[in-house]
């Protein structure tokens, strides 16, 4: 499976699927990360830490953990 | 007269705060929402002969069973009706903006949307058509821009009216059909149930279906704590509530769902399902009413290349915490000075005007240096607290902290903290009440309880004030930002074993999660920070006159009684003297276990007690600091800083520790840990000095 993970800095993607269950992922669904939403990988902090997604026109911050839970059809 | 009841919701950060301001002014309550701890404001504007209620609800992304707030929200919308429901929506946002008011669509049609925000959308090249949107969702849509406070006089008109007049015929969103086949069989299940008396039947069906577990549950309010003024000495944050399940109704509907479960329709598919039908509708109305004008990159991008890069992002935040520091600090000392010399003119006045009335020796000095000296002490450091708060709302309300939370996320993550603990512990540098306060936003209430526990290990303002006072009399020069630096890093490392450990005390084996929202940039209103530094700065003044009054009298008449004998045969003394055993093994002399015994009701009064045992000017720092280096050495200080800045903060961060955790047992841990870790790293301070050959 394509995670988020595999998307690399500025490039797109498009959401398939989300893993896992309860509050995390009903909030990511609430955030708009539903299949079909494309999302945009803008920069990843240092150090493993989380990173800036672009979509709906707003900018959300995920840890990478979290962004693995997010199945994706990459897109150039 | 007539009244109207208006509720205010809106997704965090759209200006949501500043448009309750700007119609309430200063009338204004703050308690909690009932059993919660979740703030609750509400206040009153007049309008045309009319007494508007405004109720601001908390800011939330949606309305499910996962969070307080949301609960809260939606709760208030169902249960208490209120006559209209405003929702801020940012123009520069619309389409998760929009996902809320979907939502509240359905549950409700008085609603009037304030679209605020659209010169940040035009711009970042969006232009929204707020007649078009009106049309589509059926409510009016009124254009605001809240920190200028345009339009909000026409969107109160509009919410009065819709207030006034009957419920519409509301828009019904409208869901694919495989979706509507499963909600109408779920409304036959339930029409004829007493849930559907409350609560509107679509909503409701379609909350079944989603299998939200707080449908159907009653909860019962009962008061724990009776209200108590001084209880509450810092902040404001009503009275402790629990909050039991009083019951569980049976759900009608189990059937279905199971017949659904098996044909592939569990919870997480309909929860699914139902997310992503919203977002299909508004990416299908979208067309109508939005517009992109020009695209580029926008200031918010431009800022972030900056202020987000891996190489400048950590210099930049590093020179702002810098800079914070150092206003409220340094550039902040002149004014603190200015308050103590005014006080301690003050008392001289005042005592002046007893001697003219020859009042006995005693209360002239219970007067100036038991309570002139002590508030003076304490209030001295109120310019500090307002200008750190200033700062401190200034970055949050402008986007930065998110930022910052994004830089700083790695280090909470390998303390397995959540990504928003980061502001709890930022805000417990200006105060540890609002910091624990802060830790409300964490949803996991184990991540909320580590979050609160560790809080107490940051050094707020008036420690950090004690203890550059006391630095500066005994490391003069570099010497001292170096003691600083090592005492803040001591901090910093306690913070971190802390929070290790206490992920295991607790038993959190829950991953923490982290996912936030990054607002666009915007220059905060003067109006909305000043506002909410005040609050801080008012409970900390509020202290100064309850708290550190009776403390400061207490010490006085301990000292100076029985009169006429040396200090340590006084009351104080003899205290002090079974105390000492304890304060043996760190080197600290009975005045100094006075002093620590005194600062638990508030740490800001340790100077001023210190002041009266050693018998100086209490209301001038420098010569208390200076008057303690001729009974201390430079370990023996080194080691009371040490001690000082980890043990107890004071009594209102306790107070506020069980009213937020809910727990006597586990803020009597807290106590505890406090205690024992500060003694402990004391010990460990004074031992390593021995085999350093330090004194």
């Amino acid at each position: 499976m394509t995670t988020l993970m595999d998307v690399k800095t500025g490039r797109k993607a498009v959401v398939a699927g989300i893993e896992g269950s309860g509050a995390l992922r009903r909030r990511m669904l609430d955030m708009g990360i539903v299949p079909g939403v494309e999302l945009e990988v803008m920069r990843q902090a240092p150090w493993g830490g989380p990173i800036q997604l672009r979509l709906r026109g707003y900018y959300l911050a995920m840890r990478r953990s979290e962004c693995a839970q997010i199945a994706v059809a990459e897109r150039i | 007269m007539d009244k109207v009841r208006i509720a205010l919701i809106g997704n965090p950060n759209v200006g949501k705060s500043t448009v309750f301001n700007a119609l309430t002014g200063s009338n204004q309550q703050t308690g909690n929402w009932a059993g919660k701890t979740v703030e609750r404001r509400s206040g009153l504007a007049h309008k045309e002969g009319l007494v508007i209620e405004l109720v601001d609800l908390p800011g939330t992304y949606s309305f499910t069973a996962y969070s307080q707030e949301e609960v809260i929200t939606r709760d208030y919308i169902l249960r208490d009706k209120p006559d209209a429901v405003l929702a801020i929506v940012d123009a520069a946002n619309i389409e998760r903006n929009l996902y809320l008011v979907l939502q509240l669509l359905e549950m409700t049609s008085k609603v009037v949307i304030g679209l605020n925000m659209l010169d940040l959308a035009r711009s970042t090249g969006v232009d929204i058509k707020a007649h078009e949107l009106s049309r589509i969702l059926r409510v009016p849509v009124v254009e605001i821009v809240a920190a200028k406070g345009q339009g909000l006089d026409k969107l109160l008109q509009a919410a009065v009216k819709v207030g006034h007049s009957d419920a519409l015929k509301s828009l019904s969103i409208p869901y694919p059909p495989e979706l509507e086949e499963k909600i109408q069989r779920m409304e036959e299940v339930l029409k004829n149930t007493g849930l559907a008396k409350r609560y509107p039947l679509r909503w409701l069906a379609i909350k079944r279906l989603e299998q939200d577990p707080e449908i159907g549950q009653e909860w019962e309010v009962r008061a724990v704590v009776p209200v108590q003024a001084h209880a509450d000495a810092c902040c404001s944050t009503g009275n402790a509530v629990s909050y039991d399940l009083k019951s569980t109704e049976d759900l009608p509907g189990d059937v279905l769902l199971s017949e659904l479960a098996q044909a592939g329709w569990g919870q997480e598919e309909m929860e699914m399902a139902f997310a992503d039908a919203k977002y299909q509708y508004i990416n299908q109305i979208l067309p109508v009413f939005k517009s992109q004008v020009h695209s580029g990159l926008n200031l918010t991008e431009k800022l972030d290349q900056w202020v987000l890069s891996p190489i400048w992002g950590y210099p930049i935040l590093t020179g702002i915490v810098f800079l914070a520091f150092w206003v409220s600090f340094i550039l902040s000392a002149p004014l603190g000075d200015l308050v103590s010399q005014g006080m301690s003119g003050l008392a001289e006045l005042v005592v002046g005007v007893m001697q003219g009335l020859s009042i006995p020796e005693v209360w002239q000095s219970l007067v100036r240096d038991g309570m002139f000296a002590g508030v003076g002490a304490v209030l001295a450091f109120v310019p500090q607290i307002a200008i750190f708060f200033v700062l401190y709302y200034f970055l949050q309300d402008s986007g930065y902290l998110a930022r910052a939370a994004f830089l700083g996320d790695r280090f909470m993550q390998m303390l397995g903290l959540h990504g928003k603990s980061f502001f709890s512990l930022i805000s417990s540098y200006g105060c540890n009440v609002p910091g624990i306060m802060a830790t409300r936003t964490l949803e996991d209430p184990k991540d909320r309880l580590v979050t609160i526990l560790i809080n107490p290990l940051i050094p707020c303002v008036p420690r950090l004030g004690v203890m550059s006072a006391v630095t500066a009399a005994f490391f003069p020069g570099g010497q001292g930002a170096l003691v600083l630096v090592s005492l803040l890093t001591i901090s910093i490392l306690l913070v971190m074993f802390s929070a290790l450990f206490l992920r295991r005390a607790v038993g959190q084996t829950e991953r923490s999660a982290f996912v936030m929202e990054l607002p666009l940039y915007h220059l905060p209103t003067w109006r909305n920070i000043l506002q909410l530094a005040w609050v801080r700065t008012y409970s900390f003044l509020k202290r100064a006159w309850t708290f550190i009054l009776a403390a400061s009298v207490i010490v006085w008449v301990l000292s100076s009684f029985p009169q006429g004998v040396p200090m340590n045969e006084s009351w104080a003394g003899t205290m002090g003297s079974w105390l000492e055993g304890i304060g043996r093994p760190l080197g600290f002399d009975w005045r100094i276990m006075v002093a620590i015994v005194f600062g638990f009701t508030a740490k800001e009064t340790t100077l001023s007690t210190l002041g009266i045992l050693y018998g100086v000017a209490a209301n001038a720092s420098q010569s208390i600091a200076r008057a303690m280096t001729t009974a201390m050495t430079g370990l023996g200080a080194y080691t009371f800083l040490v001690v000082y800045m980890l043990y107890i903060p004071c009594l209102a961060t306790v107070v506020t520790t069980y009213k937020e955790s809910g727990s006597l047992r586990w803020t009597a841990f807290g106590v505890a840990y406090n205690l024992l870790l500060s003694f402990a790293v004391g010990w460990l301070v004074v031992q390593g000095g021995h085999l350093l050959g330090l004194h």
